[in-house]
């Protein structure tokens, strides 16, 4: 098998299936969707977010709701039971959705996003932008249009923001080597949105990286590498 | 282990058990320029008595990242990854538009609101908190 930071569709399959294992433990909303003729396909999930920047969503997105247990809330709420935290009375609610997807020509997985309104019109790339976390803001703002592009979705056809995935397998690099030599199994997927994600507003809660270290030396940690096992027979 | 000398990064502690030198000493290298931002300030009150107002974090560089010289920080619990983040990268005097991320477990990187506490409650062992931090560029 391909090994650290360059790897191929069925790793990437893998890695993205054992992420879902955990979100649907923890109810954060993450899918699987193949392409028709599912020989790819890619995982993704929405949340809602008031404009304001209060998130009223259930997928652990914002800090202050962020913990460390599992959220017990289903997915994507019907709007009436939605709990505004702060009276807004010109709120506006926005949804989001984030597609992982495999990129073959970089071998790596790339972040493709998309937000609108509840009306169905689009946020603009300005709008984007004023979402991006302060930490992020001063890297993009530097280069922009080389950091987060419009592109078609290989698989839907439709016009996503892409963060853009050139300099992915480099800052991968020094992570995964130094996590390899203590846990084998690290999750690529997690570990790279753990990463990216929070530059476009999607915060992985914190039991993801605890998934991941369960598996170190652990009993359970024999089913990942049974799975591999059988993927690298392939 | 031979501590390093240890360093506050916000408050002097006063009650924390294993400050034996005063908060204030600075590490073998210059003192470190702490931010403007309310991430680091010197000390100067501190509640006497609140043993566990802060956590001990032991800083590691991952890849070709710069090694801090003081590696050993007691951080106030509700300091943010992104407030961390803003004073290793002034303290390596990082451009700002390097990115540097933090990783707990080696990698994964909490986001940039979490709270080191919580971190420390999650995924500190040995009464402390293990980060990693590596420079890099996540895009272009």
């Amino acid at each position: 098998m391909e090994e650290d930071e360059f790897f191929g569709e069925k790793t990437f399959q893998h890695y993205c299936a054992e992420f879902i294992k955990h979100s649907q433990k923890i109810g954060d909303g993450w899918e699987w969707r193949a392409s028709k003729d599912c020989s790819d396909g890619y995982m993704c999930k929405t949340h809602f977010q008031v404009k304001n920047g209060t998130a009223m969503s259930h997928q652990g997105t914002s800090a202050h709701v962020q913990t460390f247990l599992p959220m017990e809330e289903a997915v994507d709420p019907p709007l009436d039971d939605f709990e505004v935290t702060e009276t807004t009375t010109a709120a506006e609610v926005i949804k989001y959705e984030y597609h992982v997807l495999y990129s073959c020509s970089y071998q790596v997985p790339v972040l493709y996003f998309r937000a609108s309104f509840l009306d169905g019109r689009p946020l603009a790339l300005k709008d984007i932008w004023e979402g991006v976390h302060e930490c992020y803001k001063m890297r993009l703002l530097q280069g922009p249009w080389d950091t987060i592009t419009q592109q078609e979705h290989p698989i839907l056809g439709q016009p996503f923001f892409v963060l853009h995935p050139c300099k992915t397998s480099e800052f991968m690099i020094p992570v995964l080597k130094n996590s390899q030599k203590i846990n084998r199994n690290v999750n690529y997927i997690t570990s790279w949105l753990s990463m990216v994600g929070p530059a476009v507003g999607l915060n992985l809660p914190l039991s993801y990286a605890t998934a991941a270290s369960q598996e170190e030396g652990n009993v359970s940690g024999q089913d990942s590498s049974i799975e591999r096992k059988s993927l690298e027979e392939h | 282990m031979a501590e390093e000398q240890e360093s506050t990064l916000l408050l002097p502690p006063s009650a924390a058990p294993e400050a034996e030198v005063p908060a204030e000493v600075s590490p073998e290298t210059a003192t470190p320029e702490p931010p403007s931002s309310a991430a680091v300030s010197p000390g100067t009150e501190e509640p006497v008595g609140d043993t566990k107002k802060k956590i001990d974090i032991l800083l590691k560089a991952v890849g070709d990242t710069p090694i801090m010289k003081t590696k050993k920080w007691a951080v106030e619990r509700t300091r943010t990854i992104q407030g961390l983040i803003d004073f290793i990268k002034k303290f390596l005097k990082l451009v700002a538009s390097e990115q540097l991320f933090i990783y707990v477990n080696q990698s994964f990187a909490p986001s940039p609101d979490q709270e080191v506490g919580t971190l420390y409650e999650c995924f500190g062992s040995d009464g402390k908190l293990v980060l990693h931090y590596c420079k890099s560029q996540a895009w272009g």
